[in-house]
């Protein structure tokens, strides 16, 4: 056993460190990948790099850290300073403060610096430091901020965006490929009762409790999360004793008979559906029934809708995987089939997946700042599709075309390097 | 390896269209006849979930037409306010039940959808939740209706104009409330306020009248009738149906017009918007992006299949790896920002004009045909250009990597060592097999094209399907949505459909004839 394991360990270094060798060999790639991980940083400290109150300030004889004490209020732990609640950070009378290297937030608003101004243009400030080096927009906001801000965005909204599609597409796949149209069997009265005990268990969670969830969730997130809860255990609760009940049904011969659940048949059907309507066009009329977009809402959509080709690639690689000696084995031993496609079969499917997550995610970023050059994109926050659009009303601001737009390219098209890096690294007809 | 030029050959065009017309059997047709069938429960699916959606959107159609505040005014006015609402309710079949059939519970009244008013259809619909007898809540709301009436068409003279518009504060407050702990209070003030002027006497007999339901309601309460679930089979009487379908008669003359034809018969509704019919619409901004993508695709095809073979011949040269990596930065820009920038640096007179910035044009097709031909195309340059040269890059990508597939194969180096002339082994024997990756290309390319021409008609302001459905989205126009993306939907299984025909006329050992 503890020979096995070692030659599994083994096995498992030999191919990661054959693609790691590959990808290093890949300049291009790698370079990526540095980029990313600068963007990634900028990212995490984008309120330490851009923002309005100071980084360290001596105030009436106290030294404060105001950005950390936002970023703790933001959290919920602790509350402004008396004497800086509603003030002008700029102004105040410090005795010794350290402003960040961007000293503008995104959405402030510059007064002496409205109607766009250009980076080369003479700019209102009081000194150097204040200068606006990308400029600003129509409302005097400044561009370098909500750059930097918008790079937490735009990796926010790449990763977890590729995160719930992966999930969806990682599950669905493998049970298409897993499972195929034949080999997942149930006995007919668990198929046709536990679709029976679905529909009973929302109704009677969800569907007869609407109100009392609704009214829950309106008075306060604590209830409305006991709410919830109740609800899951009366799911629950149904679910289990309809199963018990099928136990018991199971013996008559007619709904004992084993019958296959034709998984790929289904999943592939309803991935013909989702292709066959255009991503944006679905987008759109997913927005047009949200009330008001913001981030959570884009991310969701983003990636409900974009699970559809990580489900087909993980599909094909199982169906190779299930065919393997390996996965045979493993069913000689007596192992059960989740069992089998979750500790055996997905993992060693998973790694070509990554591909497609690193293309997702430069998809996924740049659908995001479609939506926002098209101003349908969250309405809460700055993001660079946004600030391009700014660009197409103000024919003079070339620094709203470019500078935003440089930032969506570079993004995307590191993105788009790696996932050629991985391809090429874990192509095994290279493996010679 | 040596250099080919890039050039047609002679003989290719007719060996080509001997094999199309071999091509073209019966069994491809059958076949072609199987995939359109197979697309009836596909769109069928995707009507269903795009329809779903969009009735699921917030806000009343009806209420966003007619552009109202509920609730105002006189008696006679609003009266008939409230009637034309209810009729353009009717009209645009908004009191029926959505789809055939509905899980629901036994308290729910399918006669709730017919209630006009939205605020109302909410407040019924919390009392069924918490009383949960149909009959007694219909009674109290007509009570409370009568006594809205009652109070409205009160005189008013110096004793009772200040009691008046209390009573009215009150009766309105009564209609949006459910929770028995405000309106019980309510009740009374209404009780009170009617007893504290003269010449309320019918006011006070409603008042008395809606209390007395009320306290009906509550006693009468069946609230275990929500925790009977219910399937409500409610027949071809639904919206989805209407607007699939019709109400209209399939054969023969409709005497009446004013009743839909349905979606398939080519009816698609009227615009809330525009009030325009969806039709009218649609086919204007239709064949502008049909016409576009025709293009695009051709533009695409023409330049990047040759650009694709020349870099995989000369694979490793300095020609190709440049080409290469600037098609990959190509590749990665996006359209909207190389749209602006064009439109920035192109067609301004601030920097360099010499494209219009956006627009077909003001010709028509009587100024000339060339002079609109002419125009036309003008104003197409751009957006073309634009369109195409991102998935251009990809197409040349993907056309190389597939020429150097083939290129690595056996048979290609026995025609090498035949002898053949490398003219002939590009052309004669690497080309057709290298056509078939991009060939399957077409079938994600279209629907790319389609959804693309959202952004591009955006820049552009072209006014075809994509700025409509991005207009009707800005306005919430769910017929246009709704019609729009039916017709996207439709128009991408079109391409995939050429898509597998394209496959079968280039790769012969494809055959949809059955073993």
């Amino acid at each position: 056993m503890a020979e096995a394991t070692k030659i599994k360990a083994k096995n498992e270094q030999g191919y990661w460190a054959f693609v790691n060798k590959q990808f290093r060999k890949k300049k291009t790639a790698v370079f990526s990948l540095y980029i990313v991980i600068v963007l990634a940083i900028v990212a995490v400290f984008a309120p330490f790099l851009a923002n309005e109150k100071p980084l360290v300030c001596k105030y009436k004889g106290e030294t404060f850290f105001p950005v950390l004490k936002d970023i703790a209020v933001g959290f919920g732990i602790g509350q402004f300073q008396p004497q800086f609640q509603n003030v002008d950070w700029k102004n105040l009378p410090y005795e010794m403060v350290v402003f960040a290297p961007v000293p503008y937030l995104p959405m402030n608003q510059d007064d002496k610096c409205i109607h766009s101004v250009g980076p080369f243009d003479t700019q209102d400030v009081p000194s150097a430091r204040w200068k606006h080096w990308f400029g600003t927009d129509e409302l005097g906001r400044d561009v370098l901020s909500g750059m930097i801000h918008g790079t937490k965005i735009a990796m926010t909204v790449g990763i977890v965006s590729m995160l719930i599609a992966s999930i969806i597409g990682i599950l669905l796949g493998s049970l298409a490929g897993f499972y195929g149209d034949e080999n997942f069997q149930v006995s007919r009265v668990r198929l046709w009762g536990n679709l029976l005990f679905l529909f009973f268990a929302f109704f009677y969670s969800f569907g007869a409790r609407s109100y009392d969830i609704t009214d829950a969730l309106g008075r306060g997130l604590g209830e409305g999360f006991i709410q919830l809860g109740i609800s899951i255990l009366i799911f629950t609760a149904v679910m289990v004793a309809g199963n018990l009940l099928v136990i018991v049904l199971k013996k008559i011969p007619f709904l004992g008979k084993q019958v296959a659940v034709p998984f790929d048949l289904i999943i592939m059907r309803v991935i013909e559906v989702l292709n066959s309507i255009p991503t944006l066009f679905l987008i759109l009329l997913i927005i047009s029934i949200v009330r008001k977009p913001n981030l959570y809402v884009i991310m969701g959509i983003i990636g409900l809708t974009g699970w559809t080709g990580i489900a087909r690639f993980i599909r094909a690689e199982l169906l190779k995987v299930r065919n393997l000696e390996y996965i045979e084995a493993a069913n000689s031993l007596g192992f059960s089939n989740a069992h089998i496609l979750f500790r055996h079969a997905i993992p060693n499917a998973l790694s070509p997946v990554l591909i497609s997550i690193a293309f997702g995610i430069a998809g996924a970023i740049l659908t995001e700042s479609t939506l926002s050059f098209l101003g349908l994109g969250p309405a809460d926050t700055v993001t660079w599709g946004q600030l391009l659009s700014y660009a197409r009303q103000i024919p003079q601001a070339w620094w709203l075309a470019i500078f935003p737009g440089f930032a969506i390219f570079i993004t995307v098209t590191t993105f788009n390097l790696i996932g050629d890096g991985l391809t090429d690294a874990m192509d095994p007809r290279l493996k010679q | 390896m040596k250099p080919v030029e890039v050039k047609t050959e002679a003989g290719k065009t007719e060996a080509g269209k001997k094999f199309f017309f071999a091509s073209l059997s019966f069994p491809l047709f059958g076949y072609i006849l199987k995939r359109v069938l197979i697309f009836i429960p596909t769109l069928f699916i995707i009507s269903l979930l795009t329809f779903i959606l969009i009735s699921a959107a917030p806000g009343d159609p009806a209420e966003t037409m007619l552009n109202r505040t509920s609730g105002e005014g006189q008696a006679a006015n609003r009266l008939a306010t409230e009637r034309s609402y209810v009729d353009l309710r009717h009209k645009l079949g908004l009191d029926l039940p959505i789809f055939y059939f509905a899980p629901t519970n036994l308290a729910v009244s399918d006669t709730l959808l017919r209630i006009p008013i939205k605020n109302h259809r909410e407040m019924l619909d919390r009392l069924t939740y918490q009383y949960g007898n149909w009959a007694q809540i219909e009674n109290y709301y007509h009570q409370l209706k009568a006594l809205d009436i009652a109070v409205i068409s009160t005189k008013k003279d110096s004793t009772n104009a200040d009691t008046l518009i209390e009573l009215r504060n009150t009766v309105a407050k009564i209609f949006i409330h459910h929770e028995d702990n405000v309106l019980s209070p309510l009740l009374a003030d209404l009780k009170t306020q009617s007893n504290s002027a003269a010449n309320l006497t019918e006011v006070k007999a409603h008042a008395e009248a809606t209390e007395e339901a009320y306290i009906k309601m509550k006693s009468d309460a069946t609230p275990w009738k929500r925790y009977v679930p219910l399937v409500q089979w409610s027949g071809t009487h639904n919206q989805y149906h209407r607007w699939l379908f019709g109400e209209a008669k399939w054969f023969g003359t409709e005497t009446d017009p004013t009743l839909g034809k349905g979606f398939i018969r080519g009816d698609y509704g009227i615009s809330f918007f525009t009030k325009r019919p969806v039709k009218s619409v649609i086919w204007d901004g239709l064949w502008i992006t049909m016409l576009i993508s025709f293009l695009v695709i051709i533009i695409e095809y023409l330049i990047s299949i040759p650009l694709g073979i020349s870099l995989a011949v000369r694979k490793g040269s300095a020609y190709d790896s440049s080409v290469t990596v600037g098609l990959f930065l190509t590749y990665s820009l996006p359209v909207f920002w190389i749209g602006t920038m064009a439109i920035f640096f192109l067609c301004s007179p601030d920097y360099i004009e010499i494209f219009p910035p956006f627009g077909l044009g003001d010709a028509t097709w009587d100024d000339g045909f060339f002079y609109k031909l002419g125009d036309l195309a003008y104003h197409l340059s751009l957006p073309l250009i634009i369109a195409s040269y991102a998935s251009f890059a990809y197409l040349s990508r993907q056309m190389r990597g597939s020429m150097l597939t083939v290129l690595g194969q056996d048979y290609i180096r026995t025609a090498r060592a035949k002898g053949l002339p490398e003219n002939k082994v590009i052309w004669k024997h690497a080309f057709r097999n290298s056509l078939l990756p991009i060939i399957t290309i077409f079938a994600s390319f279209f629907p790319a094209l389609i959804g693309g021409s959202i952004i591009l008609e955006f820049l552009f302001t072209i006014p075809g399907l994509g700025q409509i459905t991005y207009a009707a989205v800005i306005q919430k126009d769910y017929p246009m949505i709704l019609t729009n993306t039916m017709f996207a939907a439709i128009l991408t299984l079109v391409g995939y459909l050429i898509s597998d025909i394209l496959y079968a006329v280039v790769d012969p050992r494809i055959s949809y004839s059955k073993k």
